[in-house]
């Protein structure tokens, strides 16, 4: 019982997912001048999926090898180590969110407890 | 906006399915130990699920968002190289082993 209301939520995510990848994916092929067959789009999207599942199993070690709770945006990193350019371009991409937020000097001086706060979300899932 | 890309709730979403199905597994084998008489107090607190930060999520979004822009842009090149203007699933085939190598 429980098991299938889990299975409903996930499945209403990997469409939503799935969405989300086509609009992405379609956006980049226009970009290069170029058409997507849907196999392909099917793929990709399951290939992402996979990967964003994988990624949450390594930023729940990451996070717990850090002693922490929180998976943070180091993890993240961490998670893309082996391809260099890909952790270079993530970092930056880091410091410019770290530079977006508005309190950063306060931050520097109260250290990162508030970076480490869990974000509340706004989808809700049940704790099965 | 000029580059859609995911919805760190969406992405939070399946982080917490992932992590609460884990938390779950763990307390199945915290259990099966508990039988024996070894663990104790603290067990709960032990196995809450892992929960992420609002910029490790928009981090990982960016990661997925590089993942999908990368394996349309490499078939694009072997389509290109084809002749083709449309990505067809041998192209992906062709560029997938090091992609899947590279993330």
């Amino acid at each position: 019982m429980e098991r299938e209301e889990d299975d409903s939520v996930s499945e209403l995510l990997r469409d939503r997912f799935r969405l989300s990848t086509i609009h992405i994916a379609e956006a980049e092929a226009k970009r290069n001048d170029m058409e997507i067959s849907g196999p392909v789009m099917t793929c990709i999207a399951d290939l992402a999926f996979k990967y964003t599942e994988q990624l949450a199993k390594d930023l729940e070690l990451f996070s717990q090898h850090g002693g922490r709770k929180t998976a943070n945006m180091e993890d993240v990193i961490l998670s893309v180590h082996r391809n260099e350019h890909l952790a270079a371009m993530l970092r930056s991409f880091c410091n410019d969110l770290k530079a977006k937020e508005p309190q950063s000097e306060r931050k520097r001086k109260k250290a990162s407890k508030k970076e480490d706060q869990a974000t509340t979300s706004v989808v809700h899932i049940p704790d099965s | 906006m000029e580059e859609p890309t995911f919805e760190p709730d969406l992405i939070h979403a399946i982080f917490k399915i992932v992590w609460s199905r884990r938390a779950l597994e763990r307390q199945m084998i915290e259990g099966a130990d508990a039988l024996d008489g070894e663990t104790g107090a603290g067990t709960s607190k032990k196995n809450r699920p892992t929960s992420a930060n609002g910029n490790a999520l928009k981090l990982s979004c960016e990661l997925l968002r590089n993942f999908i822009t990368e394996a349309v842009q490499r078939a694009a090149t072997i389509a290109e190289a084809e002749g083709v203007s449309k990505i067809e699933p041998t192209h992906l085939e062709r560029v997938l082993p090091q992609l899947l190598l590279d993330f």
